[in-house]
C-alpha cells in the first residue's frame, strides 16, 4: 500500500472534475498540491481508431452498456482522461431559466449559472457549423420539422477543426472536440496539477482516498506506478458522474447520514429511431448532431435530436430480428436517425444504490408519463421521417415494427401506447443526473448550492449528480457551470479547511 | 476467458443464424471472432450475470421441448422464429430482457466486427467532410 499526501484530490476528470482541476490550478502557485484521479485511460491521438467495439471498450464503462437493475435500460458514460467529454457529440446548450426555476435550489441563481455557462461556451470554442458542413441526415430532419411546423434549432457545438468524421461518440479521431481532455485538463497540468489515469477510487475514509492504479491498463502510463494507494487530502471533490459519485459516497458509509444520497436519479431515457430512404443519403459523413426540436418539451415531455450511430449500436437499437432487421441494417447509407430524449421527473425511488457485493446498481422504474412521452416521440419522429421522404420507418412500439410510407396516415393507430414494452424495446441513456442533488435540507438533498456535502467539511461534489431534476437539455455545459461554482466555493473555504487540517 | 461452455457456444451460433441470417454463411474465422466478441464482453460482466446468460441460453434451447417435443436446434426455421418471437414478446419482462440480452450479444458478435461495416454500406472516413463536400459538388 502506497501512502500519498495531497491538499486537494479531485475524483474524475470529465466536465465536472476537469473544470474544477483547471479552476483550482492557480493554487499550485501557492504550493497547494492538487491531484486528479481518473478511472479511465489517457489515449494517444492515434489510438482513436473509430472502431466501434474497440473504442467502446476503452472509453466507456461496460462498453457503454451499463444495465439498470431490471435490465430495461442501458446507460452510457465515459471513463477516460476527460470523462464523458471525450465521447459526447459536443452539443453545447445552456440551461433555461424555466428549468433552473424548477430546480428551485436556494442560492443557485439563473444569472449566475448563465454567466458561468457563457464562459465555457467561449473557452470551448462553441459555434454553429457552416451550412456546407451539414449532411443529409441533418438537413432532412430540419426541413421536415419546418414543413410540419415543428420548432427546430441548430446545435451550437464545441469543435475546433472538425473534419466531420461522424465518430464523435467513439472519441474524435481528429482531436477536434473541445472536451476537458483538450482544454481544461492540459491547462491544469501545465500549472502543475497531477492527473493519475487508470486509477479506480474505492472509498473515502474521512478525507483519505483509497484507490488502485491499474497495472497494464490501456493508454499512456499513469503518473503513479500501479498499486494500491491511500491518499490523504484536506479537500476531496467527487466528480465521478451521477452514478460514480453517489456510489462512492455510499461505499464510504454516508448513506445513513444522507438519506437522499443516490436518490432522485434521472437520465433522459432515450430511443434511437430510424427511417429508411430509397436512395443513399449522407449520414455518417459530417457531424452527426446538428439540429434539435424542442416543440414537444413543454407539453409532451420529450426532445428530438439528429443522430447517427454505428453498426452494432444501430443493430441493437432496432427491435426485432431476422430478415427484416438485417435488410434495414444492410442499408446503413440509406438510414436517417433521430434520437428521442424523454424529460423524466425526479423520483426518490429511482436511485443509485449498492448491491449485496458492494457493486453499483441503478434502480429505475419508468414513470408512466415517460412511457407515454416515448410513444408520443415515436409518432412525432415517424411523421418527421415520412415528411423527409423516408419509404419506411422503424417504430419499436409498432406491430409490426416497420411502417411503410403508404401507412403514414395511420401512425397513431400503428404505434399504440401499450406497444412500448420494457425489455423488448431498446432504451438507452447517456445523460445520468442526480443522486447527490443540491438543496437546503439534508432530508432531501446531499449538498448545498455550492456542492458542499452536508455535514462533511472538506467534501464536495462537482458533476451531474448535483442536478436536483433533469436538465431538459444536453447537460455538459451546465455541469461545467456548476463545477465552476464548486471550485469557487473551494477557493473560498480553502483557508479555513487548511487551518483546520493543520 | 470465454465464460460459455462448448455446447452453449455452438447453440449461440445456431441462435445467431436466426437473429442475423447472414451469420450462417460466416467462415470459421469469422465465427470464432463472433464468439470471441461475445465472450470477451461477457467476461467483463459480473459472474452472476454471466451465469444468468448461460442459463438463459439453456432455457432458450430446451424450452421448445414443452411445445414441440424438440429442442430449439432441432426445429425448422419458422418454428425457431416463432419461439424467438414468443421470448421477445413474453408477458414476463424478465424473459423479454433475457432475450434482449441474447439478441444484443449476437448483434455485437456480428455487427461489432470491424469488417462488418463495409458489407452494409458503412464506410466512415476521418475526413468525412471531404466526402460530404465532394458529393455536394456532383
Amino acid at each position: 500500500m502506497h501512502a500519498r499526501d495531497a491538499d486537494i484530490v479531485i475524483i474524475g476528470s470529465g466536465a465536472g472534475g476537469g473544470t474544477v482541476a483547471r479552476e483550482l490550478a492557480p493554487l499550485r502557485a501557492e504550493g497547494v498540491r492538487i491531484v486528479v484521479l481518473e478511472e479511465g485511460p489517457k489515449l494517444r491521438d492515434e489510438a482513436f481508431t473509430g472502431r466501434e467495439v474497440e473504442m467502446a471498450r476503452q472509453l466507456y464503462t461496460d462498453e457503454g452498456g451499463f444495465l439498470t437493475e431490471d435490465r430495461a435500460m442501458t446507460i452510457a458514460f465515459g471513463r477516460a482522461y476527460g470523462g464523458s467529454t471525450v465521447v459526447y457529440t459536443g452539443t453545447s446548450l445552456t440551461i433555461t431559466a424555466g428549468t433552473l426555476a424548477r430546480w428551485n435550489v436556494p442560492d443557485v441563481a439563473f444569472e449566475d449559472v448563465r454567466r458561468r455557462s457563457l464562459k465555457y461556451l467561449g473557452e470551448n470554442h462553441v459555434h454553429l457549423l457552416d451550412q456546407a458542413d451539414l449532411n443529409d441526415n441533418n438537413r432532412l430532419f430540419a426541413d421536415a420539422c419546418r414543413r410540419l411546423g415543428y420548432r427546430v434549432e441548430q446545435f451550437p457545438l464545441n469543435l475546433n477543426g472538425c473534419k466531420g468524421s461522424g465518430l464523435c461518440n467513439l472519441g474524435c479521431p481528429n482531436a477536434a472536440k473541445m472536451g476537458t481532455h483538450r482544454v481544461q485538463l492540459p491547462e491544469a497540468e501545465r500549472q502543475g496539477v497531477t492527473v493519475v489515469t487508470n486509477c479506480r477510487v474505492h472509498r473515502l475514509e474521512d478525507r483519505t482516498v483509497v484507490a488502485t492504479v491499474r497495472e497494464g491498463g490501456p493508454g499512456e502510463p499513469p503518473a503513479w506506478e500501479p498499486g494500491e494507494y491511500r491518499v490523504r487530502a484536506k479537500v476531496v471533490v467527487s466528480a465521478g458522474g451521477a452514478i460514480g459519485s453517489p456510489a462512492l459516497l455510499l461505499r464510504s458509509g454516508m448513506g445513513d447520514a444522507l438519506p437522499a444520497l443516490g436518490r432522485y436519479f434521472t437520465c433522459h431515457p432515450a430511443l434511437i429511431l430510424v427511417g429508411q430512404h430509397a436512395q443513399p443519403i449522407t449520414n455518417y459523413y459530417g457531424h452527426p448532431k446538428s439540429f434539435y426540436c424542442d416543440q414537444f418539451a413543454e407539453d409532451d415531455g420529450f426532445l428530438l435530436e439528429t443522430c447517427m450511430y454505428f453498426p452494432f449500436t444501430t443493430a441493437k437499437s432496432l427491435t426485432g430480428f431476422g430478415d427484416d432487421h438485417a435488410r434495414m441494417l444492410a442499408a446503413m447509407d440509406h438510414l436517417q436517425m433521430i434520437l428521442v430524449l424523454a424529460i423524466d421527473p425526479p423520483e426518490a425511488e429511482n436511485r443509485v444504490m449498492l448491491g449485496r457485493g458492494g457493486e453499483t446498481v441503478v434502480r429505475y422504474a419508468f414513470p408512466e408519463g415517460v412511457r407515454r412521452s416515448l410513444v408520443q416521440a415515436m409518432r412525432a419522429s415517424a411523421r418527421i421521417f415520412f415528411a423527409a421522404g423516408a419509404e419506411r420507418v422503424h417504430a419499436p412500439a409498432a406491430t409490426p415494427f416497420f411502417i411503410e410510407a403508404a401507412d403514414a396516415a395511420r401512425i397513431d393507430e400503428l404505434i399504440p401506447f401499450d406497444g412500448l414494452r420494457l425489455g423488448r424495446t431498446t432504451i438507452s441513456s447517456a445523460h445520468p443526473m442526480g443522486g447527490c442533488r443540491m438543496g437546503a435540507s439534508v432530508s432531501d438533498s446531499v449538498t448545498d448550492g455550492w456542492g458542499r456535502v452536508h455535514g462533511q467539511p472538506g467534501l464536495y461534489v462537482a458533476d451531474a449528480s448535483l442536478f436536483p431534476r433533469c436538465a431538459e437539455i444536453n447537460p455538459y455545459v451546465t455541469i461545467m457551470a456548476l463545477a465552476d461554482r464548486v471550485a469557487e466555493g473551494v477557493r473560498q473555504d480553502w483557508p479555513a479547511l487548511e487551518a483546520r487540517s493543520s | 476467458m470465454v465464460p460459455l461452455s462448448a455446447a452453449q457456444r455452438a447453440f449461440l451460433l445456431t441462435l445467431a443464424a436466426r437473429i442475423v441470417p447472414w451469420s450462417s454463411h460466416l467462415g470459421p474465422d469469422r465465427r470464432d471472432a463472433l464468439l470471441a466478441l461475445v465472450g470477451d464482453t461477457l467476461a467483463t460482466r459480473p459472474p452472476a450475470m454471466q451465469r444468468q446468460f448461460g442459463l438463459f441460453l439453456d432455457v432458450l434451447r430446451w424450452a421448445p421441448v414443452l411445445r414441440y417435443l424438440r429442442p430449439f436446434d432441432r426445429l425448422d426455421a419458422p418454428r425457431q422464429d416463432a419461439v424467438l418471437r414468443w421470448f421477445q414478446d413474453c408477458p414476463l419482462a424478465l424473459v423479454r430482457s433475457g432475450f434482449w440480452g441474447a439478441r444484443t450479444l449476437v448483434f455485437l458478435g456480428c455487427y461489432g466486427h470491424p469488417d462488418a461495416g463495409a458489407a452494409i454500406g458503412y464506410t466512415p472516413s476521418k475526413d468525412g467532410n471531404a466526402v460530404l463536400h465532394a458529393r455536394a459538388r456532383r
